[in-house]
C-alpha cells in the first residue's frame, strides 16, 4: 500500500504525555512547594518578619513615633541594672517551671484516666477541652470573679467548710497572686497536655500490656517500663510547646494582675508591653521581649537533642 | 408657639447655611471622609451625640462623612502607637495624659485652631497647656479633664459620725478606722491599673511636699523627709482603713467593690456615680464626691486632659482642621459637653460657669479640682522619662511595698535608684 506524502510530513507523536498545567502540578516537587508556600509566606510575614524586626529594634534607642538610633547592646546593658527586670526574670522562671510541672503531672493523669473504658468517655473528652477552647480573655475575666476576695467561690467554700476564718486576698498578696496565676495557667493548659498525651497513649498496643501482665508486671511497672518510654517523645514535644507558651504568656497575667502587686506577677511579656507601649520605648521593650530568647533557645535545643539521642 | 426643639433646629439650619460655604471652601474638595478614634466614653450619651448628631450635622453641611472608632478604656495608648508607627488609620485621635509629648512628631501643629478657639471661648486654662503644648506648639485640642476624686457613701459616713467629708488625710484616716470597724472599709487602688492608682497616690505624695524629680528633670528629689512622711501615712492608711486586696487591684476593681457595697470610699472618676444612677439607684442616692484631702503642703489632684490631635499622616490636613474648628465652635462643643453629663471638665474660660455644671451638684467638685490638678511626675518635665516612671509604677510600687511591710527607707531607696536610672541623673 502506497503512503501518501501528507501522512509522511506529519511529525511523529512525542513519546510520553503532552505538556499541561495539570501535569506540572502533579509533579511531586511542584505540588509540595505549592502546598508549602501559603504556610511559608504566613510564617515569614507573621513570625519571621516581626522576630527580626524585634531584633533590630532591640539594638536601637527607638522611641515611639521617632527614628531609631543604633546603640548596639546598650539596651540589654541597661536592663542588667534594672531591679524590676531581674524580678521579672525570676517571676517568669518560677511561673513557667511550676505551671509546666503541674500541667505535665495533671495532663498525664488526665490522659491515663481518659484512656480507660468507661461510660460517657466521649463526653468527658469533649469537656476536657473546654478550658482550651474558651478564649483566654473570657475565661480569665471569669477567674477574676472567682478570685475576687468578696465574691470568690473559693473563699466562700473555704470559709463555709471551716478551713479558713478570713477571706484570702488571692490577687492582693504577692505570694498568693503568683499561686493564682500559676493555678489559672495550669487549668487552661491541662487539656493541651491531656489530649496530646492521650493521642500518644492510644498508639501503644494493648498486646504489650497483656504480655507484661502475663509476665507478672504490676501496674506501676507497666507504667514505668511500657507507657513512659513509649510516650516520651510526645511528652517532650508537648513540654517544649507548653514551656514556650507559658514563658511568653501575656493575656493571663495582664488581665488578672497587670503584673502587680508590686511587680510580683510581672512576666517578660507584660513588662515588655509596659516599657514598649506605656513608656513608648520600643527599643527597650523589644530588648525585654528578646531577653527570653536565650533561655527558650537552650531549652528547645536541649530537648531536641535529647529526643534525637533516643 | 415655637418649641425649643424647633428653635434649635431652625438655629442649626441657619448656622449651617451660613457656615457651609466657608467650611466647604476650607475643606479640600477631594475629601469625602474624616476618621476619628477615641477611647470610648463611660458616658454613652457623649459618644452617641458625636455619632448620631454631630457627625450627621457635619456631613449635611459639607458632604464629608465623619466616622468614629471607639477604643476600649485603657487601650487608646496602644491604638495610638499603632497609628503613629504605621502612619495609617484615623486622622484625628483622642489623647490623654502626656501623650502629645510622646507622639510630638506624629502630630500636626494645631496652634492656629487652638488660638482661635481660645480667643472665642474665654481663653484656655494655663495648666492644660503643660500637657498639650510641646515646644511652644499646640499638638492637641483639649475638650475636658477626667478628674479623680474621692467617692464615698454618705450614709455609712454619717453612721460613723462623719457628716462632712474630711478635709485632710489624717481626718480621713480617723474616719476610715471607724468605718472599717463598722464593716465598711476603704478601697483605694494600690495595684497596677492605669489610672485609679496614680489618681490618688501622686496627690497624696505631693500634698506632703514630696516630689519625684525637680523641674530640671535631672535632680531626683524622692529621697526626702517629705516622701518618708507620705509613705508612713500611706502604710497606716492602708492597714487601718483598707482590705489587703487593694494591693492587687486594677482599675475595674474599685468600681466593682464600691457598687458591690464592699467599700465605703475610693478615689475614682465620676463613673461610679454614673453607673450607680443607671443600675444601682439606691447606691446612687447615698453616693457623693469630694476633693482629695489636703496634706501638710496643700491639696492636689491628677490632671488627665482629654484632647483631640491631628495625626501627621492625615492626607488633607486643611479639611481636618476645618472639622476641628467646627467641632470646637461653641455651638457644637457646648452641646457635646452637656451630653457628657459633666464627666469632662472643660479648660475654657467661657465654660467655667457652663450650664452643664447645674444639672448635678455632686459633679461640681470635679470643676473645682481643676485648679489644683497637676500632670504625672510634676514638677518634672512630662516627656519620655515621666512615662517610663509611670510604666514602671515607681511611685505606686514604692507605696505598695511599704503597705505590704517593707521599711520606709528601703522602698524610698529603691524608688530613688529607679528614678535616677530613668532620668539619667546622678
Amino acid at each position: 500500500m502506497a503512503v501518501g506524502p501528507a501522512s509522511l510530513a506529519r511529525p511523529a507523536p512525542v513519546a510520553g504525555r503532552p505538556f499541561t498545567l495539570k501535569r506540572v502540578l502533579e509533579r511531586e516537587g511542584v505540588f509540595s512547594w505549592l502546598m508549602l508556600t501559603p504556610g511559608v509566606l504566613f510564617l515569614l510575614a507573621f513570625v519571621a518578619y516581626p522576630f527580626f524586626y524585634g531584633m533590630v529594634l532591640s539594638l536601637q534607642d527607638r522611641k515611639v513615633a521617632q527614628h531609631g538610633v543604633f546603640v548596639g547592646l546598650a539596651n540589654f546593658a541597661l536592663l542588667t541594672q534594672d531591679a524590676v527586670f531581674w524580678q521579672v526574670t525570676r517571676n517568669t522562671f518560677v511561673y513557667t517551671a511550676v505551671a509546666t510541672a503541674l500541667k505535665m503531672a495533671g495532663g498525664l493523669a488526665l490522659a491515663l484516666v481518659m484512656n480507660q473504658q468507661f461510660r460517657g468517655k466521649n463526653l468527658a473528652r469533649a469537656f476536657l477541652l473546654l478550658p482550651f477552647i474558651v478564649p483566654t480573655v473570657l475565661s480569665t475575666v471569669a477567674w477574676m470573679w472567682i478570685l475576687d476576695p468578696t465574691f470568690s467561690v473559693i473563699n466562700w467554700t473555704l470559709v463555709h467548710t471551716g478551713l479558713i476564718r478570713e477571706n484570702f486576698s488571692w490577687l492582693g498578696n504577692a505570694t498568693l497572686a503568683m499561686v493564682s496565676i500559676i493555678g489559672v495557667n495550669t487549668w487552661r493548659g491541662l487539656p493541651f497536655y491531656g489530649i496530646t498525651l492521650l493521642a500518644g497513649l492510644q498508639t501503644i498496643s494493648p498486646d504489650l500490656y497483656e504480655a507484661a501482665a502475663i509476665d507478672g508486671a504490676s501496674i506501676t511497672q507497666r507504667f514505668w517500663h511500657i507507657t513512659m518510654p513509649l510516650i516520651k517523645p510526645v511528652l517532650i514535644i508537648v513540654t517544649m510547646f507548653s514551656v514556650i507558651f507559658t514563658f511568653s504568656d501575656f493575656q493571663l497575667p495582664f488581665i488578672l494582675t497587670h503584673g502587680g502587686p508590686a511587680n510580683a506577677t510581672h512576666l517578660f511579656a507584660t513588662y515588655a508591653f509596659e516599657i514598649g507601649t506605656t513608656a513608648g520605648q520600643l527599643g527597650m521593650g523589644a530588648a525585654v521581649a528578646l531577653a527570653m530568647l536565650p533561655a527558650l533557645a537552650l531549652l528547645i535545643v536541649g530537648l531536641t537533642l535529647y529526643l534525637r539521642r533516643d | 408657639m415655637t418649641t425649643r426643639r424647633e428653635f434649635l433646629t431652625v438655629s442649626l439650619a441657619a448656622t449651617g447655611a451660613a457656615l457651609a460655604p466657608q467650611l466647604a471652601g476650607a475643606a479640600s474638595k477631594t475629601t469625602k471622609a474624616i476618621g476619628t478614634v477615641r477611647e470610648s466614653s463611660f458616658i454613652k450619651g457623649f459618644d452617641d451625640f458625636f455619632v448620631k448628631t454631630l457627625a450627621p450635622e457635619y456631613e449635611k453641611l459639607t458632604g464629608i462623612k465623619v466616622s468614629y472608632e471607639p477604643v476600649s478604656v485603657g487601650g487608646m495608648l496602644t491604638r495610638l502607637t499603632t497609628i503613629a508607627e504605621t502612619k495609617s488609620g484615623p486622622e484625628i485621635a483622642g489623647v490623654g495624659l502626656n501623650w502629645p509629648h510622646l507622639f510630638d512628631r506624629a502630630m500636626v501643629d494645631v496652634s492656629d485652631v487652638a488660638g482661635e478657639v481660645g480667643k472665642k471661648l474665654g481663653g484656655w486654662h494655663d495648666l492644660v497647656q503643660d500637657v498639650v503644648v510641646v515646644n511652644k506648639k499646640w499638638k492637641a485640642l483639649p475638650w475636658g479633664n477626667i478628674g479623680q476624686l474621692e467617692v464615698y457613701r454618705t450614709d455609712w459616713f454619717k453612721e460613723a459620725g462623719v457628716t462632712k467629708f474630711p478635709d485632710n488625710w489624717e481626718d480621713l484616716l480617723a474616719a476610715g478606722r471607724i468605718l472599717k470597724k463598722n464593716g465598711h472599709p476603704f478601697g483605694f487602688e494600690i495595684g497596677h491599673g492605669f489610672g485609679d492608682n496614680h489618681g490618688w497616690m501622686y496627690p497624696l505624695f505631693w500634698s506632703y511636699g514630696a516630689r519625684e524629680v525637680d523641674r530640671d528633670g535631672k535632680t531626683v528629689l524622692i529621697d526626702s523627709d517629705e516622701t518618708a512622711k507620705a509613705v508612713d501615712f500611706c502604710r497606716r492608711f492602708f492597714k487601718e482603713t483598707m482590705i489587703e486586696d487593694v494591693l492587687g487591684w486594677t482599675d475595674v476593681n474599685n468600681n466593682k467593690a464600691y457598687l458591690g457595697e464592699q467599700i465605703s470610699c475610693t478615689n475614682n472618676a465620676s463613673s461610679i456615680l454614673v453607673v450607680a444612677k443607671r443600675d444601682f439607684p439606691e447606691i446612687a442616692k447615698v453616693t457623693d464626691h469630694a476633693l482629695n484631702p489636703q496634706g501638710p503642703k496643700g491639696r492636689y489632684h491628677i490632671l488627665n486632659a482629654q484632647s483631640l490631635a491631628l495625626m501627621a499622616h492625615a492626607p488633607d490636613q486643611v479639611a481636618d482642621k476645618a472639622f476641628l474648628r467646627w467641632l470646637y465652635d461653641d455651638k457644637q462643643l457646648s452641646r457635646w459637653l452637656v451630653s457628657g453629663d459633666a464627666y469632662y471638665a472643660p479648660f475654657l474660660g467661657a465654660y467655667d460657669n457652663h450650664p452643664m455644671w447645674n444639672a448635678e451638684p455632686r459633679y461640681l467638685p470635679f470643676k473645682e479640682s481643676l485648679k489644683t490638678s497637676r500632670p504625672h511626675a510634676w514638677p518634672g518635665p512630662i516627656g519620655q522619662a515621666a512615662s517610663e516612671s509611670v510604666a514602671k509604677y515607681v511611685l505606686v510600687d514604692m507605696f505598695a511595698k511599704a503597705c505590704r511591710g517593707d521599711s520606709t527607707k528601703d522602698v524610698i531607696a529603691t524608688a530613688a535608684t529607679q528614678l535616677k536610672q530613668i532620668y539619667k541623673a546622678k
